[in-house]
């Protein structure tokens, strides 16, 4: 498969999201619990390589793309988290989830390469959260304040220094900024 | 057991302003007189750390950085009836900052059977053995504020080890901090803060006690960081020197930053290895790590000194003897800061400093010029150099009339993506290396791999501290594995070689028989010392991911090793080992001894 075939493919697949779980859309607006549970998971699976703002960039995770720049909607993000990115360091958060389905990729296909497999799995519940905490929380926020820091880190951290000083008002200008 | 740092005792002490007042505290307590009965450790007994065969004083065992003891109860004979003699659940494994767990890489040290043993967020312990059973006598818990630290290390939750002098355990924190501690009780004599994780700058490298001064490396090589090595003066507490790895404007060697627009200020060369010291000489052998930022090298045209190179400093001034650098212009992450091992071959009388660098050959120089001697690829595949000039020392593509090296595979501006064997972490990465002086081997716990490497071009300007700067980053497209490769310094030929299911994350302990050695699955291994057969082995139920030490106490020698998979591979690498997955985080220390 060419590469123009093949992304054309996962932009159909972003406009049909074939997840298997329930559309999170579906869902209604997330309680607090859901953000909390989103975030943790966001701590401990998304932040090593989109970084605790969300903003992506370098780093040996690879380059990861902004999450507060994305224009995918929650049901298209958690089918990234689900099966992960063909060809990047973005990895898939379930096992089979090719043999299922993804981005109507078919599993037998050579000329993919296919996402590693993350360390941590997740359940549906769990993408759903993290996919949550993505779009209500790091989505379209523009650049990061220091009110998202301390939500973030708590708000005596060190971490925030630089925003209480003022010295971290451009963040992103070495940012990957598409999305696909 | 007892913690005697208070929070608010070390957060009045944070600020370096305040170091006067902290070293008054220091000689009201730290610096007074040892107890009559109390032994210190000199500068003395460092030199000749050897002459105590069932210590182990120092972070590689000698200031020669062999790793290597004359114990000689436990033997190839016998070494199948090793077992457990004791174990002791150590802390540390908490996350913070984009951790999810620490680990444990710190060799312990041993004095007249107290050992010394710390984890990976800096906590100091120190554990009787006498008796054939373990007994924490304190632990020192800096407190250390785990998310500060732990959002501006590339590589994990480390802290490889303390160090001995006077009456006090001098001990490094990821987050910067320098720390006495008094060896009798465990309360802090005094703090002085060295690096600054608010430039990205951490510490996890042990101490180098050198005379009466701490030596200290930085670690923050994917954050932009300037490097440096830098000496304190235990009596004082006042900094001696600090030596950076990158020359400022118009200072020998920037002109081999050939960028305008001040590409060397964030240019790297951490220093995060501890380094060996040849006594004689009064020289320091150090070695630093990648410039910045790691793959986009079009964006620091130029060899950019000193980074990826062998310092030879002056112990008492920090200048700079002579350097040798190993990968100029670096795209691969090439960091050369493996420890430099100080061998005198008896029959030329050739002084070498030899090690294994990451970009998969191993170094011989003459150690009291810098000179090349020779260089020999210890790993299975290299791809990005057709070799090592046998006359001049550099990779066979390089040419000093190039701003941009021409290397094999490198990824680029106008080809992003590029394969590199090794991969980024090095033909050998941080765990180290020992030396059998009777046979001249050198073992080397070896990485086998390639991996992929993509660039994102950087922009002036764009560096944001505490952000990553790395210029793109690694992928894992293939297995990665293992091997021990057996060195013969006198030849520079590769004597034996074993290959292994996993790469070595934990460095090897040789004495006159025998290497030890842990896998990140799990296993401790004994191998003969000139075969590599594999004699015995054990389960430790998690990953090593720290190197083996012995010693002896009540007339017992004992193999002992901290065990917690921890590092950069969980996070980053894991996909290239994925049985690994598998193994739990963990903070045990186990001790071996022979059983009937």
């Amino acid at each position: 498969m060419n590469r123009v075939a093949f992304f054309a493919i996962l932009l159909l697949a972003a406009q049909l999201p074939s997840a298997p779980v329930a559309s999170a859309t579906e869902q209604g607006a997330p309680s607090s619990r859901v953000l909390r549970q989103g975030k943790n998971i966001y701590k401990q699976s998304c932040a090593g390589c989109h970084k605790w703002h969300g903003d992506g960039g370098g780093g040996y995770g690879g380059a990861a793309l902004s999450l507060r720049t994305t224009h995918l909607d929650q049901d298209q993000i958690m089918e990234v988290v689900r099966c992960g990115r063909p060809g990047t360091g973005m990895p898939q958060h379930t096992p089979k989830a090719y043999e299922e389905k993804c981005y109507g990729i078919s599993i037998d296909d050579p000329d993919i390469e296919f996402p590693m497999k993350a360390n941590t799995m997740l359940s549906p519940d769990e993408m759903a959260a993290v996919s949550a905490y993505v779009t209500n929380i790091l989505q379209g926020k523009g650049t990061p304040s220091l009110t998202d820091c301390e939500d973030y880190w708590g708000p005596a951290s060190h971490n925030c220094r630089d925003y209480r000083s003022g010295s971290s008002s451009d963040r992103t200008s070495n940012t990957p900024k598409e999305d696909h | 057991m007892s913690d005697f740092v208070q929070d608010n005792i070390w957060r009045k002490q944070m600020r370096s302003t305040r170091l006067a007042a902290m070293f008054a505290v220091l000689i009201a307590a730290g610096l007074a007189p040892a107890l009559a009965d109390e032994k210190i450790v000199t500068g003395e007994r460092l030199v000749n750390a050897d002459k105590e065969p069932g210590n182990w004083l120092t972070h590689h065992k000698n200031y020669q950085a062999h790793r290597y003891s004359s114990l000689s109860e436990i033997t190839s004979a016998n070494v199948k009836k090793l077992k457990v003699a004791w174990t002791m659940a150590l802390g540390g494994i908490e996350g913070g900052g984009m951790w999810s767990h620490g680990g444990l890489e710190a060799t312990p040290l041993a004095e007249d059977g107290y050992l010394y043993v710390t984890d990976g967020w800096g906590s100091v312990y120190k554990i009787g053995t006498h008796g054939g059973k373990p007994k924490l006598i304190w632990k020192m818990d800096p407190k250390t504020d785990r998310d500060w630290a732990g959002a501006v290390t590339c590589c994990g939750v480390d802290n490889r080890g303390a160090a001995l002098w006077q009456n006090l355990v001098i001990s490094h924190v990821i987050d910067g901090r320098l720390i006495a501690t008094k060896k009798d009780t465990g309360e802090v004599s005094w703090i002085a803060e060295l690096a600054d994780p608010e430039k990205g700058e951490t510490i996890t490298a042990a101490p180098l006690i050198v005379k009466d001064m701490a030596i200290t490396g930085v670690a923050g090589g994917e954050f932009g960081i300037r490097g440096w090595v830098a000496a304190t003066d235990l009596k004082t507490g006042k900094q001696l020197w600090r030596t950076y790895t990158v020359p400022a404007k118009g200072e020998p060697g920037s002109e081999s930053w050939k960028d305008d627009y001040n590409a060397a200020a964030t240019g790297g060369g951490p220093t995060w290895v501890t380094g060996s010291y040849d006594a004689a000489t009064n020289t320091i052998f150090w070695g630093t790590g990648n410039p910045g930022p790691d793959w986009d090298h079009e964006y620091r045209p130029g060899d950019n000194l000193f980074t990826n190179s062998t310092l030879a400093l002056d112990a008492d001034t920090g200048k700079l003897k002579w350097y040798f650098q190993h990968t100029p212009n670096d795209p691969f992450d090439y960091d050369s800061v493996a420890e430099r091992v100080l061998i005198d071959l008896p029959d030329s009388g050739k002084k070498m400093m030899v090690l294994a660098d990451r970009n998969g050959f191993a170094y011989a120089l003459d150690r009291d010029q810098g000179k090349f001697m020779w260089a020999t690829p210890f790993v299975n595949r290299v791809s990005w150099t057709k070799g090592i000039d046998p006359k001049t020392g550099k990779p066979l593509e390089y040419d000093p009339q190039k701003s941009i090296q021409p290397y094999l595979g490198a990824p680029s501006r106008t080809n992003l993506i590029g394969t590199a064997c090794p991969g980024n972490m090095g033909g050998k990465n941080w765990p180290p290396t020992s030396y059998n002086p009777n046979l001249h081997l050198l073992y080397i716990p070896v990485i086998e791999s390639c991996n992929q490497l993509t660039v994102t071009p950087t922009k002036p300007g764009s560096h944001k501290a505490k952000e990553f700067f790395t210029g793109g980053g690694p992928k894992q497209h293939e297995r990665i594995t293992g091997s021990i490769v057996a060195l013969d310094v006198t030849s520079g030929k590769i004597a034996k070689k074993v290959e292994l299911p996993f790469p070595m994350l934990g460095g090897i302990l040789a004495t006159p028989d025998l290497i030890f050695s842990g896998h990140p699955d799990g296993k401790l291994s004994a191998y003969d010392a000139k075969t590599l057969e594999e004699l015995w082995s054990f389960e430790t139920g998690s990953g090593v991911n720290a190197p083996p030490i012995t010693f002896s106490v009540d007339g017992k020698q004992y193999i002992a090793v901290a065990v917690g998979l921890g590092g950069a591979w969980p996070k980053w690498f894991m996909d290239s080992t994925p049985e690994l997955k598998n193994i739990q985080p963990g903070s045990v220390l186990y001790a071996f001894a022979l059983g009937d």
